[in-house]
């Protein structure tokens, strides 16, 4: 495993235990910043780019 | 979170855009046919640290009637298809066991993937499906086992095995229920 891979692999342990020891209000305002910000800078491609993209 | 009983859950988060579209479109989707939410959106539900641009769902077989009645409703909702505009034609492509597509008009980020239940295998998730309760009405998603199984058994990827590891370290889901589910994966040749 590289180390961007264990590095990822870390956070992701140390997330779930801080979802499973915060109520669901302190960690789910930390998501939404996170998933609203890259939802919303997301490329919009045309339907036609995006499939290709897809392998569609 | 909170477990209210086997099959139900209690979410009490601050939604976000992709859970919001995801509960417009599934509040679509529930009134043609029973559903259940697989892969990655069922751990950002959850609260992983991560995003995606699509979201599975898996839905029966449904007739041509009433898949055109959902099409409607759907554009009716703000929704198009992101695969062809021509209904006949999804309807085809779903019956081929093949995805399709749906996205709020004018934009393909996020979308929603439809895929009808191809064997037993995704029969079986539709009827382990785990209600979730949240502020702005339920989601019905794949049993947490299950969801561990098929990411560590059947797709792999790295992504996948976070989600997998994400799962696990959150709900401590016993062993021997992921195995079980493991067992039921192999039989269907998955």
């Amino acid at each position: 495993m590289d180390d961007n891979l264990r590095q990822r692999r870390e956070f992701v342990r140390f997330w779930a235990d801080y979802v499973r020891t915060h109520d669901d209000k302190t960690w789910s305002e930390q998501q939404k910043t996170l998933i609203n910000s890259v939802l919303r800078s997301a490329k919009q491609f045309s339907r036609k780019e995006y499939l290709e993209r897809k392998g569609e | 979170m909170e477990w209210l009983d086997e099959r139900t859950i209690k979410l009490d988060k601050e939604l976000n855009d992709l859970d919001l579209f995801t509960l417009r479109v599934t509040r679509v989707i529930s009134k043609y046919s029973e559903y259940v939410l697989v892969s990655g959106y069922v751990s950002i539900l959850f609260g992983n640290s991560r995003t995606s641009e699509d979201i599975d769902i898996v839905i029966q077989k449904i007739s041509k009637d009433k898949f055109l009645s959902l099409f409607q409703d759907l554009e009716r909702t703000g929704f198009w298809p992101v695969n062809v505009n021509d209904k006949e034609e999804l309807f085809e492509m779903l019956n081929d066991n093949l995805s399709i597509r749906f996205a709020d008009k004018e934009k393909v980020i996020p979308n929603v993937e439809i895929k009808i239940v191809k064997d037993a295998l995704d029969t079986l998730a539709i009827k382990n499906r785990v209600k979730v309760n949240t502020a702005e009405g339920p989601l019905y998603v794949a049993d947490i086992a299950l969801q561990i199984a098929y990411k560590e058994e059947v797709l792999k990827s790295n992504k996948d095995l976070e989600d997998a590891e994400y799962l696990r370290r959150l709900f401590r889901i016993p062993e021997e229920k992921i195995n079980k589910w493991r067992t039921i994966i192999h039989q269907y040749g998955r």
